[in-house]
C-alpha cells in the first residue's frame, strides 16, 4: 500500500484513526507492517503490500 | 486436492470476470472520476478496466485473501506495463474506509439466491451467493455505503432479477438514495442492471 492510503482508511470497528509502523518499503509503497488503532488498540497486519482490515472476528489466518 | 474443478484447473478460490463484471466496467468507466472504491473487487479486473480507461484514482478491497493477491499482483501488472496501477485494501464492504472518501464506489456483489442442498463453504461460493433471498450482501453495503461517499458521490451497483430488483430498490430509497439506471442487459436467466445511487 502507498502511505497515501492512510488519508482514507479508518478503524473498521469504530472508524478512529489508525497509527502506521512500517518494517520494510519498496519506494513509497509500505510492504510490511502494521496498522493501529489508535482508541482501539487493534493491530491490523501489512501483509505483502496488502492491509488486512478486517475485524478480528471476521479474520481467519 | 482433488476435486474435479481444481484437476481441470479451473479457478475455486477467486471469481473470475463474466458478463456481470463486463456490465459494471462498462456502466463505470461512462461515469467514474476523482477517487473510486470497487467493493468486491475479486481477480481486480473491473479496477483494472478502471485504470486503463479512467483518470480516476482506484482503490480496490475484498473480503477474500486469495481475491487480495490476485488483485495486487494484477495491479503490479499494470504498473510494469507504466500505467497507474491500483490500491489493494483486505476488508468487510467499506467498513475500512473513511466518511466522505470516494467519488463513486463500484460494487458487483454476490448475489445468487443460495441454494441450501448445494451449500458449499468455501470462497467461491462467498464470491456468488447471497442468502437465502440472494440479498445477504447487498442490504448491508446499501445501509453503509453513503457513509464513505462523498455528498456528491454515487454508488454504482450492479443487480440481477435473481436478488429481487424491486427489493433492492426499496432497501436503496429506505438509505435516502435515488436511483437511476445506467445499463441494462437481458440474459436467458437473468436481467442484469447497474443502478446509480446517488
Amino acid at each position: 500500500m502507498k502511505e497515501s492510503l492512510m488519508d482514507i482508511l479508518c478503524d473498521p470497528l469504530d472508524k478512529s484513526e489508525l497509527e502506521l509502523e512500517v518494517d520494510e518499503r519498496d519506494g513509497d509503497e509500505i510492504i510490511e507492517g502494521r496498522l493501529i488503532g489508535t482508541v482501539t488498540g487493534e493491530v491490523y497486519p501489512i501483509e505483502d503490500g496488502i492491509p488486512n482490515l478486517l475485524p478480528p472476528d471476521m479474520r481467519d489466518d | 486436492m482433488t476435486d474435479l474443478a481444481d484437476r481441470r484447473g479451473v479457478n475455486t478460490t477467486v471469481y473470475q470476470p463474466a458478463e456481470d463484471s463486463g456490465l459494471l466496467a462498462k456502466a463505470a468507466v461512462s461515469r467514474v472520476s476523482g477517487r473510486v472504491l470497487e467493493v468486491g473487487t475479486g481477480s481486480g479486473w473491473v479496477s483494472e478496466q478502471l485504470v486503463r480507461k479512467t483518470d480516476a484514482d482506484v482503490v480496490a478491497s475484498d473480503l477474500n485473501p486469495h481475491a487480495c493477491r490476485q488483485a495486487a499482483e494484477r495491479a503490479a501488472a499494470l504498473r510494469q506495463e507504466g500505467e497507474r496501477g491500483f490500491q489493494v485494501v483486505r476488508g468487510n464492504l467499506v467498513s475500512p474506509f473513511r466518511d466522505d472518501s470516494f467519488d463513486a464506489v463500484a460494487f458487483n456483489p454476490p448475489y445468487l439466491p443460495a441454494d441450501p442442498d448445494a451449500e458449499r463453504d468455501d470462497w467461491m461460493e462467498t464470491a456468488l451467493t447471497g442468502g437465502e433471498d440472494g440479498r445477504a450482501v447487498i442490504d448491508p453495503f446499501l445501509d453503509a455505503v453513503g457513509r464513505v461517499l462523498k455528498p456528491d458521490g454515487e454508488a454504482l451497483l450492479l443487480v440481477s432479477s435473481l436478488s429481487g430488483y424491486d427489493d433492492v430498490l426499496d432497501r436503496a430509497e429506505a438509505n435516502g438514495f435515488s436511483h437511476e439506471v445506467v445499463v441494462q442487459e437481458s440474459y436467458p436467466f437473468e436481467t442484469l442492471t447497474v443502478l446509480a445511487l446517488k
